[in-house]
């Protein structure tokens, strides 16, 4: 460790006042040590010890003023491990203008190990494990967040060995955090929704730049904020691994849960019918099933995004794309049944309701039997059959009232 | 006239008109001995074939149709359970399939040499005799009217399920090999033939359970496609003109 302090502002009479804070501070850090001792070896309570922070500062604090005398001026660097070179400015601008600037959190609330200077001996091998160390802190607010994340596919990145799986930190940085609920409605602010995809970005820019050439990503950026962003379908904070077989198998629910939303979808003429019409044919029916029964099983039944696409979703009128373009549906089919002709995109539905003009055989098998040959034939059948039971036991009957002796037949 | 009054089949089996126990037989009751043959063996075969063949398409069959019931879920439950009740559901179809090509070769063989009889088929004599069934059934004749070798509502349980199970193997083709068919028809064969498949299935098993199973279980048991034969008093009272052209006689002599 090596620092490179140009300034160091110390001074008789704050030190004083400072010693007698790090001596409370002691005495909690003990406590906080007792009480993780308590709570065992969870390694979430490991990682980050629970504690309640609010805005009133309390006896830990140390005034923000005092931090930023150093650390908010530009040029406060410090030598990592590797060689590299920790900024150690933070932006008092876009600090008071972060939500939790605006909210009145003291720098000390979240860097809680660090004490008033000379601080406590902070190493680091690299730049990304100093953000590693320092990430943490979000537990004290947002455990709730903290322990969605990890179950999520970047934690497992990480445990995997891959350090740049993101952390609270690489999403909603460290100290220009943005509020993305207006806390009036509860929901996503909507110039929030531009930001999400630019986040996801930072590490998935090639998968970005599909999105935002398509029947939602074009949208999104035209200031619709109706269409989906990546949180919708992937989820926040617990954003499951995409490649597995259960999350393929669940992927039809993220589709409808907005495509079978009339409110949603009646504004732009789409149809709601599509999980109902994907469930009753063949695939949908094997998906669904499987979804229910074995969460695990590996299909290549095809979901929505095999034909509609993963990132690079059109709309099925693109005149050049769109699966309306009957190539560009069959060019999908042949992908499972490669010797599949022109005809045989027909075989599936289309997520039509059959009718006179959509899929005529099929409207009109469905017409023979459910209103003739059900109904009329085999209705007209039963009721022979009753009439003639019928009139056997009251043949029964009437040749042997009594009902007991069986000599009626014989001569 | 034995020759004439062979079943459909062949003309071989057992003379058809003669009693099956001749001569020997005690003299006692000769009469309550007499039975006519019905149906030949290949005929026998073939009834007990279909009955199994089906059984085992409706129990794989039923679940793909019901797949969103408990407990056809348990039946389908994992990729491995679905492939095996097809595989199943297809082996069964490929028996099936094997005795409707037998029963139509056989009865194009037949027709090539003029003999296939023509005692099934539907004539306007049938629509008068369910008009004069019905008529008794409303209590308006005081008995059934006399029917021959195969009366309507045994025609009706034949062409029935002949149209029926024809239905089933050419839409359950379409399903197995939809690739194939629609190279050579339009695509909307498939789900067209999807949902015959799934429909037809039912009436077919509604048909058997109220139509069938009645006329030969609970109208009165009926084991002749099994046993190949009917007793002399079955003709008297279901065939009285099957039985008058067999033997001459009068089937119902007092008249009754």
């Amino acid at each position: 460790m090596s620092f490179n302090h140009e300034t160091s502002p110390r001074s008789a009479p704050r030190r004083a006042a400072a010693n007698k804070k790090l001596l409370l501070l002691f005495c909690g850090l003990c406590a906080c040590a007792l009480l993780l001792l308590g709570l065992g070896n969870s390694p979430a309570a490991a990682a980050a010890p629970r504690q309640e922070a609010s805005p009133t500062l309390g006896p830990l604090s140390l005034d923000d003023s005092y931090c930023l005398s150093c650390h908010g001026q530009p040029g406060s660097t410090m030598k990592l491990e590797d060689g590299s070179t920790l900024d150690l400015f933070v932006d008092p601008n876009e600090y008071s203008h972060s939500i939790h600037g605006e909210k009145g959190y003291a720098c000390v609330q979240c860097h809680r190990q660090i004490g008033e200077y000379p601080h406590a001996p902070f190493t680091a091998k690299d730049r990304r494990d100093a953000a590693l160390q320092l990430y943490p802190a979000c537990y004290f607010c947002h455990s709730g967040e903290y322990e969605a994340t990890q179950d999520s596919v970047h934690a497992r990145a990480f445990d995997a060995g891959n350090k740049e799986g993101a952390v609270c930190t690489d999403c909603h940085t460290a100290h220009a955090v943005r509020p993305i609920n207006d806390p009036a409605t509860g929901k996503i602010r909507p110039d929030a929704h531009l930001w999400i995809p630019e986040t996801c970005a930072q590490c998935h820019n090639a998968i970005y730049q599909k999105y935002r050439n398509t029947v939602h990503g074009e949208a999104l950026i035209n200031g619709n904020p109706d269409v989906p962003t990546c949180i919708d379908c992937h989820g926040v904070h617990n954003i499951s691994d995409p490649t597995t077989n259960q999350f393929r198998l669940n992927s039809p629910d993220i589709c409808t849960s907005c495509h079978t939303d009339p409110k949603r979808m009646d504004k732009y003429g789409i149809s709601t019918d599509v999980l109902t019409t994907y469930v009753s044919d063949f695939h949908g029916t094997t998906v669904t099933l499987f979804e229910k029964q074995a969460p695990d099983a590996q299909t290549n039944k095809p979901v929505c995004y095999d034909c509609h696409g993963v990132h690079d979703i059109l709309r099925v009128d693109d005149p050049q794309k769109g699966l309306h373009v009957r190539e560009n549906l069959l060019k999908r089919c042949q992908v499972c049944h490669p010797d599949a002709t022109a005809d045989f995109p027909d075989s599936w539905l289309s997520h039509y309701i059959p009718s006179p003009d959509k899929y005529p055989m099929v409207y009109y098998v469905n017409l023979f039997y459910y209103f003739f040959l059900i109904p009329v034939v085999l209705g007209g059948m039963g009721v022979l059959v009753v009439m003639d039971f019928g009139r056997s036991m009251i043949n029964r009957f009437r040749k042997n009232p009594g009902g007991s002796s069986e000599e009626a037949s014989h001569v | 006239m034995s020759q004439k009054a062979k079943p459909k089949a062949k003309p071989q089996p057992a003379g058809t008109a003669r009693p099956a126990t001749q001569a020997a037989a005690p003299t006692n009751k000769p009469q309550a001995e007499r039975t006519f043959w019905r149906f030949a063996l290949d005929e026998r075969w073939e009834h007990t074939l279909l009955i199994l063949s089906s059984v085992v398409l409706l129990l794989t069959g039923l679940p793909q149709k019901y797949r969103s019931a408990a407990w056809s879920q348990q039946i389908l439950a994992t990729p491995d359970q679905v492939t095996l009740v097809r595989t199943i559901h297809h082996i069964a179809a490929i028996v099936l399939t094997i005795e409707v090509l037998y029963h139509l070769g056989k009865a194009i063989f037949l027709l090539a040499r003029r003999k296939l009889p023509g005692d099934f088929l539907p004539t306007i004599q049938d629509v008068r005799d369910a008009w004069e069934m019905i008529k008794y059934l409303i209590f308006l004749r005081k008995d059934q009217p006399a029917f021959g070798k195969f009366n309507f509502e045994q025609k009706i349980t034949y062409w029935f399920l002949f149209f029926g199970i024809g239905i089933m193997v050419v839409t359950g083709f379409v399903l197995w090999f939809p690739v194939q068919f629609t190279q050579l028809f339009p695509g909307g064969i498939v789900p067209a033939a999807k949902l015959a498949h799934s429909t037809e299935s039912i009436v077919a098993l509604i048909f058997i359970i109220i139509w069938h199973l009645y006329h030969v279980h609970i109208e009165r048991l009926n084991l002749s496609i099994f046993t190949g034969r009917l007793s002399e008093e079955e003709m008297r009272s279901y065939h009285a003109l099957e039985f008058e052209r067999l033997t001459g006689e009068k089937a119902n002599p007092e008249g009754k």
